[in-house]
């Protein structure tokens, strides 16, 4: 299952989602929120995404790591909203029968809902500045 | 007055020529272009250097120099024919009609510094359906001498007389294959306002300054309607950085929009 929450995550309610007494293996990623990103200090991270097309579209990527690998269970929880430093942003979990699946389908899943589902984060700078994180540096400006 | 049909763009983000574009009848567009011309008036130009473009017995005018797109078009006119006004015709005006041309020929008075239509979104004047007097384009070189090419300032400098579209899409452009998609769906299905929801995220909102909005469009596909959205409110995403989406999944740029849709523009996403 792949949830949009505004709260924050609990990775101890997520990893219980995906217990299963047929599985022998689990494995977790959580992505954190760090101090800095480019060499640049960050105080901060925005996050923002359009829920309906998110959930739909990270459930599709856990279907897909269901087809790829033989996993148990698998779920992926994502937050929206402000997140500070140390912060948990994203976690997913995966169990499956042995660990090579876990561990494959972690990074799978993970690697996808970066590049697919319309989640936005806004860094803001220590400095006071702020930008859109992949967003800017495809701007342009017209005369 | 002779009109002078320009042909000489680059077509770089159409990735080929757009004076042989194909329209959905299977005429060149070039050939579309020169039959609406002759429609007005035998006396015809094209403003190209690759004239094998053309039909054979067409007259060509070179560019003085190639390169200074459309102001160095009118200067390389003006040197030719130093007495004679100019109807200046954009080859990539997918969606012109002879109701459009006409007009503009019908409300010109030689008082008139130029003559032109105003955008459909911003109201400024197009330069390239216009007509031109000949002592505006002996200033045309003078524009390209301090550096300025762009057509539209220089038309603003001449203090033209501006009409309102009979048709309002007649003069939308089509410089990639997105908007070319767009202009087919309007030759194909007609032109009608049709009232959608967009929703906005991320960068997007900002630009926007709103989260939501009820938009009339006379766009046919998402496509067009990014580009009529992005050009009133100067938005810095250019459509290829964008993924859309139709009543909540992802979407071809293509796909034909339906009154009362939600449509998304989907900002480079950076989930993680």
């Amino acid at each position: 299952m792949f949830t949009i929450t505004p709260t924050p995550l609990d990775p101890s309610a997520i990893r219980e989602q995906v217990l299963d007494p047929a599985a022998g293996g689990f494995c977790a990623f959580e992505g954190w929120v760090r101090n800095h990103h480019q060499g640049r200090a960050v105080e901060r991270l925005e996050y923002e995404a359009y829920p309906r097309l998110a959930e739909k579209e990270g459930n599709r990527i856990i279907d897909e790591a269901r087809e790829k690998f033989e996993i148990v269970q698998a779920s992926c929880i994502h937050r929206t909203g402000e997140v500070g430093i140390g912060g948990l942003a994203v976690i997913v979990c995966v169990s499956s029968h042995h660990r090579d699946a876990a561990f494959d389908a972690c990074r799978y899943i993970i690697d996808e809902v970066k590049a697919r589902v319309p989640i936005w984060k806004k860094e803001y700078f220590t400095d006071g500045s702020s930008g859109w994180v992949r967003c800017d540096h495809c701007a342009e400006h017209s005369h | 007055m002779t009109i002078l049909i320009l042909a000489g763009g680059k077509s770089k983000r159409m990735g080929r020529d757009k004076a042989l574009v194909e329209r959905p009848d299977g005429t060149r567009q070039i050939d579309h272009i020169l039959d609406l011309a002759r429609q007005i008036s035998p006396d015809l130009l094209v403003s190209t250097n690759s004239p094998q473009l053309t039909p054979p017995g067409t007259p060509v005018l070179p560019d003085l120099n190639p390169g200074d797109g459309p102001l160095g078009a009118l200067a390389s006119f003006h040197q030719a024919h130093p007495d004679e006004s100019v109807l200046l015709i954009g080859c990539d005006l997918f969606l012109l009609d002879n109701e459009s041309i006409a007009r503009l020929v019908e409300s010109h008075e030689s008082g008139n510094s130029a003559t032109c239509f105003k955008n459909r979104i911003d109201g400024r004047p197009e330069p390239l359906c216009a007509i031109y007097e000949p002592a505006s384009l002996a200033r045309a070189q003078g524009s390209i001498d301090k550096g300025d090419y762009c057509a539209r300032h220089f038309l603003e400098s001449l203090d033209p007389n501006t009409l309102e579209l009979p048709n309002p899409v007649a003069l939308d452009n089509a410089n990639t294959p997105a908007d070319l998609d767009e202009a087919f769906a309007k030759i194909n299905h007609g032109v009608s306002s049709k009232s959608v929801k967009v929703l906005y995220f991320a960068k997007l909102r900002e630009e926007r300054g709103l989260d939501e909005e009820t938009v009339e469009t006379l766009a046919c596909t998402a496509a067009g309607l990014y580009d009529e959205l992005s050009f009133r409110h100067r938005f810095t995403l250019k459509l290829d950085a964008l993924r859309c989406a139709r009543n909540g999944d992802f979407c071809s740029w293509s796909d034909p929009l339906k009154a009362d849709d939600e449509i998304v523009f989907i900002p480079p996403v950076a989930g993680g």
